[in-house]
């Protein structure tokens, strides 16, 4: 522990540089799973409605796209974070 | 005998595109474009702005460069599409280019302003939300066309490439902050000072009151982070992604590798351009008409 922090404390230490890899691909990594999860869900839901009552076809297609982009920026707010790790710190 | 062609269908050109960029990696490959080192390549250098014509006005700096030439076209095209597909030899029975401006219309009418705005507020406020809809979606379209605005020359002749004015994080907060300012403005206009702010508060007991205010005065804020981040992002990663796989043509070494990345960048392409443009510019406009819609009408 304490030779790692000591190794970090050193500027352009090649374990910082691991850890700025580390933090982007986490942030995209731990981003896309929890978006592919709600996605899957999203669809899975509008295809099941749609089986029921297909006449609200037209209704619940707007809320779908809805949900679907507002699920999928989550992906990038993990991206984001990771990326702000990766130039900033 | 006349030769009969196959129809020319949308997945065939798209098919037959994407066996042509396999044919073009292999041939580059093979005609031995030296492999580069690793760290020679950076998408990053391509989202660098530099001022083209410089105009400083005290401490602002409104120089014209990529993005702003980006965004100019992006407004003369939308101003020309607008007049040429809704405006223009207009007919009881539509040919193909009305039939398109009327789809066009119709998404933003019944899609984005009827299912956010309140009735007394839908002529006000529909044609902010539609030309929003259509300035977004033509700035991300012509951000896939290469074109020849990358400030770089290859023997007096400029190098063309893609990039959008919505990877840059000031042109989606500048969108933001408009629909921001008008939230705010059209919440107090219809609602008083008074009424609208206290419409922030939800009813909640008393007791945990001092927990609640600050969240939800904080997720005003996150609008518009949640707005223009959405946007950028999106626009940012789809470009990245289609710039890094062109790239690993030149950087991976292994002989069969290097010829997929091509064909996935294709791949990349054509998802965004068919999916990823027109669903930002349609979340970018229904999110505007909702909170412009929830602050004229308060929920309570």
């Amino acid at each position: 522990m304490l030779a790692f922090l000591l190794a970090a404390s050193v500027k352009n230490a090649p374990i910082v540089h691991a850890g700025k890899a580390i933090a982007l691909a986490l942030g995209i990594g731990a981003g896309a799973a929890g978006a592919g999860a709600g996605i899957g869900n999203i669809f899975g839901s509008m295809i099941q409605s749609v089986a029921r009552q297909p006449e609200l076809r037209g209704e619940l297609q707007g809320l779908m796209w809805l949900g679907f982009a507002l699920t999928e920026a989550v992906v990038f707010y993990g991206f984001l974070g990771g990326l702000l790790g990766y130039v900033l710190v | 005998m006349s030769l009969k062609l196959p129809r020319l269908t949308l997945t065939r050109v798209i098919l037959g595109l994407f066996v042509l960029a396999i044919v073009a990696s292999i041939v580059v490959v093979a005609a031995g474009g030296a492999p580069a080192s690793i760290g020679s390549f950076d998408p990053s250098t391509e989202f660098a702005l530099k001022d083209w014509v410089p105009i400083h006005l005290g401490g602002l700096n409104l120089s014209i460069n990529k993005a702003v030439v980006y965004l100019l076209v992006g407004a003369a095209l939308t101003c020309l599409l607008g007049i040429l597909l809704m405006r223009f030899h207009l007919r009881q029975v539509p040919d193909r280019r009305q039939t398109f401006g009327e789809t066009l219309y119709d998404i933003a009418q019944t899609q984005v302003a009827e299912t956010g705005l309140p009735h007394k507020a839908i002529a006000l406020w529909f044609p902010y939300v539609a030309t929003l809809m259509l300035f977004i979606f033509v700035v991300n379209l012509i951000s896939f066309i290469p074109l020849p605005f990358t400030g770089e020359t290859y023997h007096h002749i400029p190098v063309w490439g893609i990039y959008a004015a919505t990877s840059q994080i000031s042109v989606t907060l500048a969108l933001a902050f408009l629909t921001f300012i008008f939230t705010h403005i059209e919440g107090i206009r219809f609602n008083g000072v008074i009424r609208y702010f206290r419409s922030w508060i939800p009813e909640v007991p008393r007791a945990i009151l001092p927990l609640i205010v600050p969240i939800e005065i904080l997720s005003q804020f996150m609008r518009l982070i949640s707005l223009s981040v959405r946007l950028y992002a999106n626009m940012l990663a789809g470009h990245i992604l289609i710039l890094t796989m062109i790239g690993l043509l030149f950087i991976i070494h292994s002989w069969p590798w290097r010829a997929l990345g091509l064909p996935a960048a294709f791949l990349f392409y054509v998802f965004e351009v068919v999916i990823v443009v027109s669903i930002q510019a349609f979340i970018f406009a229904a999110l505007s008409a909702i909170y412009i819609g929830s602050a004229i009408e308060p929920e309570h």
